[in-house]
């Protein structure tokens, strides 16, 4: 049988543990181009975030990245399509969610200063991981499905 | 000491959230490309277990209704272990509440609509056999895996990273996770009623965390519970968040929705799967488990 206690937490506790801000690079433009097409590939701009991608003259697909932003958050992210329009892959590049809009929590958001992609995290130590209800990505799947229908269909 | 080591970490978009993968470095291990891999298990497990894609088995079943079909292994055990939760929940835990779902709007109207099928209590909502073979017990019943099916796929991407020879890795599922490793990885758990505060921090090592509650709107939308209390019909309304740490994501993500049904009356369900959990009532009550790690720090 398990026991229960109820924990009674101060305000001004749970207060000091806020997180209004937390922010993640993942992957920059070239480290994402380079995974969605992998080896030699040239990337011929469509216009500011869209890329033809051609290897030896063949199109191999297209290369997209957009922005999607809600009151909490941005996510930026990249759309791969194939040569025939579908979606092979979809990678996120940077996600920041933040509350109220400012920074009250210095500590946290700190874990982030002067972090680049390619500079090592510390195990266990290093970057906090959020468990709590599940934050769904409607905004991002609309993105996607008008990312589709802009680049998808052209394409031959 | 923590050693500085390196590192990978992607996220990619999956089963309606986002799917994080961390892994640190193993000896002789491409970091990059287990972690593709891993992203690749994901996505199967999206293509099997969705709701909404028409080719997926869940949609398979619920189409065939009493029809008997094949689904891959990976669904199979996922429902096998449904059906077993169901058991041990005495009905609480139930893959059968899509209707309910539908008719709240928090999953589309199916096209073949029908009659809310018969309770099914405590007998599995799928009828399971050899060959991995699998179908509805109740005609216009339907199935939904969206209360476990992110808890396997964080079990089988950790799986994958561990083939690979990936050191440590945590895969984190939108809240739903788990690591793996010589090291302890951090958790900090969301507070239900408020997105923007923590309520508590743990320290995950060869175990998983899973979260369910409120939907935070990323428009400021009404917030909405999508765990259905399969008795009412209804969704649940006394408990605004429940967490539960188990040594598999699979068994903490089913088991956040029966602690989001009954409280503390979930005690025996938790210890037959050696599970502990916390909790915060919509009154502001936070209960845990009495080997809930992580209880000092939060009272600290």
């Amino acid at each position: 049988m398990v026991d229960w206690v109820q924990l009674t937490v101060p305000a001004a506790i749970v207060t000091k543990l806020a997180s209004p801000t937390y922010a993640v690079q993942y992957l920059t433009l070239a480290e994402s181009q380079k995974l969605s097409f992998p080896g030699a590939a040239d990337f011929v701009p469509i216009d500011t975030r869209a890329w033809k991608v051609a290897s030896d003259g063949k199109e191999l697909g297209r290369y997209i990245v957009d922005r999607v932003i809600g009151k909490h958050l941005y996510i930026d992210y990249a759309v791969t399509l194939d040569a025939g329009g579908r979606v092979q892959r979809v990678d996120i590049l940077q996600y920041r969610e933040a509350y109220g809009g400012e920074v009250r929590d210095r500590g946290w958001l700190n874990q982030f200063v002067g972090k680049s992609r390619t500079s090592p995290l510390q195990v266990g130590t290093d970057i906090r991981n959020i468990s709590g209800a599940t934050l769904s990505c409607h905004h991002l799947t609309e993105g996607i499905k008008r990312i589709v229908n802009r680049y998808g269909k052209d394409t031959r | 000491m923590a050693k500085t080591l390196a590192s990978v970490r992607r996220a990619r978009p999956f089963l309606g959230t986002l799917v994080e993968i961390t892994a640190w470095r193993g000896k002789a291990c491409r970091l990059e490309q287990a972690v593709e891999c891993a992203f690749g298990a994901l996505e199967r497990i999206h293509r099997l277990m969705s709701y909404h894609e028409p080719g997926s088995d869940v949609s398979r079943l619920n189409r065939a209704g009493k029809v008997p079909v094949v689904v891959h292994e990976w669904t199979y055990s996922v429902l096998q272990t449904s059906s077993e939760l169901q058991h041990q929940s005495k009905g609480l835990f139930n893959i059968a509440v899509a209707p309910t779902l539908e008719r709240l709007g928090l999953l589309p109207r199916s096209v073949e609509r029908s009659r809310q099928p018969a309770d099914l209590g405590q007998e599995g909502a799928v009828e399971l056999f050899a060959g991995n073979r699998a179908r509805l017990r109740a005609q216009g019943s339907r199935i939904d895996l969206g209360g476990i099916a992110k808890g396997f796929a964080v079990d089988q991407a950790i799986g994958v990273l561990r083939e690979h020879g990936v050191l440590s890795g945590l895969v984190n599922a939108g809240g739903d996770l788990a690591g793996f490793g010589p090291h302890e990885h951090l958790i900090a758990i969301r507070d239900p009623r408020d997105p923007a505060r923590l309520l508590a921090r743990t320290a995950l090592r060869d175990a998983a965390l899973a979260s369910s509650g409120l939907h935070f709107g990323f428009f400021g939308r009404s917030q909405h519970c999508s765990i259905i209390d399969p008795r009412a019909k209804q969704p649940v309304t006394a408990i605004s968040g429940a967490s539960v740490r188990a040594a598999s994501c699979t068994i903490a993500d089913a088991l956040t929705k029966v602690v989001m049904l009954v409280g503390t009356a979930a005690s025996d369900v938790l210890d037959g799967y050696g599970a502990s959990a916390l909790f915060v009532t919509t009154t502001g009550e936070v209960l845990a488990t009495a080997d809930w790690q992580g209880v000092h720090s939060l009272a600290a």
